[in-house]
């Protein structure tokens, strides 16, 4: 059974995907939206299908069947490199930072796609370059400042402290400006205080982005999301509010086990 | 002393050569993690398109150009044709492929430009300087050869510590899934790594030609030497590479003064053997710990 939960303006919506890795069914006919400017919610056990959800809508995966609409178009052939001119920016499971280049370096490399001038003109350091890497330098700059690390901006991600390498990866998605944001578990591995600040921040960027939302941390998902999409074994089983979600004897079920549900 | 220290000087414009050999070698390793053993072959065929340029011309310097170009097109070429359609993460296969490149590489010469080995034109003058009432061994074209690959150095940093691209070349070398999300075209990054490699190794070939001979072997000692540099100095470290690559130099022109230079290469292997007991991750490696 497909669930269906209308909706009204998506930015992102994935249409009856199918996902099969290995011999086995990832996703089966997944069909989720994410409507715009609210902070939208995945959830679902391990094992689920959330992390494929998000790699499907980045181009690491190509789907068997169905496909993606962006701000109502259709896509075809969604390349990762191509997301952020898409408007759409992802952070990952852990941080993903680059070791060898300092915060505000890792937070330059997420403004990429904003560097218009080509290879040649870059290697032999024509003017204009200067201009967009000094543009881009002082955009992430300020993105590090509204994050509060902007003392971090020198420093190695070795050398800062695991909250702090999180806000640079967020740092990193948000220095593109994008209308999309998706999260994969940005309360992985960080202290109740900065999960409390982590809503606040959340909360701050809609109605202007979008965010859709992968989190184990049930709290914070509870906390911050406008609607809540969950998966099971591939599958939706279940969509609705916060309120809605948590009182679903399917999704208690999924997360509990049946006996938890009855 | 006097005779120690003039080996070390002896050593210096050798060591530069090298010391770019293994830059090329670097360039490739830190993007695709391939050690590309066709490096000295695409080096050699440059020299030999620099050789015809010189003849044509009469210009070292049009024929220097030449080659950067042609290194640049052949890496490209090598790329694309050899070791994009080897499976990714089949590194064994991409390493095997470079020897082939390199074979092939060394036959198409043979059968282009026959006659086995050929004399390379002296650009400058080659003969020891004359200083403080004695004759020291180190020579105008040493410090033309020294000065080349000090720019190249400095370019080469500037570029990867100043431009957007250098920032997406070194995102791309680390993490390409990383980078790709970000925006990077990694794969237009990795041409021109490729590109640029071919160039550095066209440079050292052109270079290393007019103090020897060029014949499609020529230059397999080099990639001795040039690998050795690369590997001690860390593989992934571009001042690894070239600090190791100039004490290589040193180190080679000493062997070759107090013993005999056919002594060079087996101290060449030792220093390597070495290396790989007591710190395999290298000397200037960002990285802990590397399986060899």
């Amino acid at each position: 059974m497909k669930y269906f939960l209308p909706l009204t303006d998506p930015i992102l919506e994935m249409v009856d995907i199918s996902v099969k890795l290995s011999g086995l069914q990832i996703l089966d006919s997944v069909s989720i939206g994410v409507p715009q400017g609210t902070v939208t919610g995945l959830i679902g056990p391990n094992g689920a299908g959330k992390t494929t959800v998000f790699n499907v809508i980045s181009g690491f995966i190509t789907a068997d069947s169905g496909y993606l609409k962006v701000d109502g178009k259709k896509q075809k052939h969604v390349q990762p490199h191509h997301l952020t001119r898409k408007g759409i920016a992802r952070t990952l499971q852990g941080v993903g930072l680059f070791p060898t280049m300092s915060a505000l370096e890792n937070v330059m490399i997420g403004g990429s796609s904003q560097v218009r001038s080509g290879i040649i003109a870059q290697a032999l350091a024509m003017p204009w370059t200067d201009v967009e890497q000094n543009r881009l330098r002082a955009q992430s700059m300020a993105v590090l400042g509204e994050l509060n690390i902007a003392d971090a901006a020198n420093r190695l991600p070795g050398e800062l402290p695991y909250p702090i390498q999180k806000r640079v990866a967020l740092a990193r998605a948000l220095v593109s400006d994008p209308q999309v944001l998706l999260l994969d578990e940005p309360a992985g591995g960080i202290s109740a205080a900065d999960i409390s600040e982590l809503a606040d921040l959340i909360r701050s960027w809609v109605p202007k982005r979008t965010v859709l939302l992968v989190e184990h941390h049930m709290e914070l998902v509870m906390e911050v999301c406008d609607l809540i999409w969950v998966l099971d074994a591939g599958k939706v089983i279940a969509a609705g509010t916060p309120d809605e979600v948590r009182r679903n004897p399917a999704v208690l079920a999924a997360y509990l086990g049946e006996d938890g549900a009855t | 002393m006097t005779t120690f220290i003039d080996y070390l000087l002896g050593g210096l414009g050798s060591g530069a050569i090298i010391a770019l050999m293994a830059l090329a070698l670097v360039l490739i390793w830190r993007s695709t993690r391939v050690v590309n053993f066709a490096q000295v072959g695409q080096a050699m065929f440059t020299t030999f398109i620099a050789l015809s340029i010189q003849t044509w011309t009469g210009s070292w310097y049009i024929a220097l150009i030449g080659a950067l170009a042609a290194g640049a097109v052949l890496g490209v070429i090598v790329q694309y044709l050899v070791l994009r359609p080897v499976k990714r993460n089949d590194t064994s296969g991409a390493i095997i492929a470079t020897f082939g490149v390199l074979i092939a590489l060394q036959a198409a010469a043979g059968m282009i430009w026959p006659g086995g080995s050929q004399a390379f034109p002296q650009p400058f003058n080659n003969s020891g300087i004359e200083f403080a009432g004695r004759v020291w061994p180190i020579s105008i074209y040493d410090f033309v050869v020294i000065g080349i690959t000090a720019l190249l150095v400095l370019g080469l940093t500037l570029l990867f510590t100043k431009t957007s691209l250098g920032l997406s070349m070194r995102a791309a070398a680390f993490n390409p899934e990383v980078a790709r999300l970000s925006g990077v075209r990694v794969s237009r990054v990795l041409t021109f790594g490729w590109a640029l490699a071919g160039s550095v190794g066209a440079v050292a070939g052109v270079l290393v030609a007019p103090v020897s001979t060029i014949s499609p072997n020529s230059f397999d000692i080099l990639l001795v030497f040039a690998f050795t540099a690369a590997v001690i100095g860390g593989l992934d470290s571009l001042i690894g590479a070239i600090s190791i690559g100039v004490f290589a130099g040193l180190v080679i022109s000493l062997v070759s003064g107090y013993s005999d230079s056919g002594n060079a290469p087996v101290v060449a292997l030792l220093l390597l053997a070495l290396n790989l007991i007591l710190k395999p991750e290298g000397i200037f490696s960002h990285h802990k710990a590397r399986s060899v």
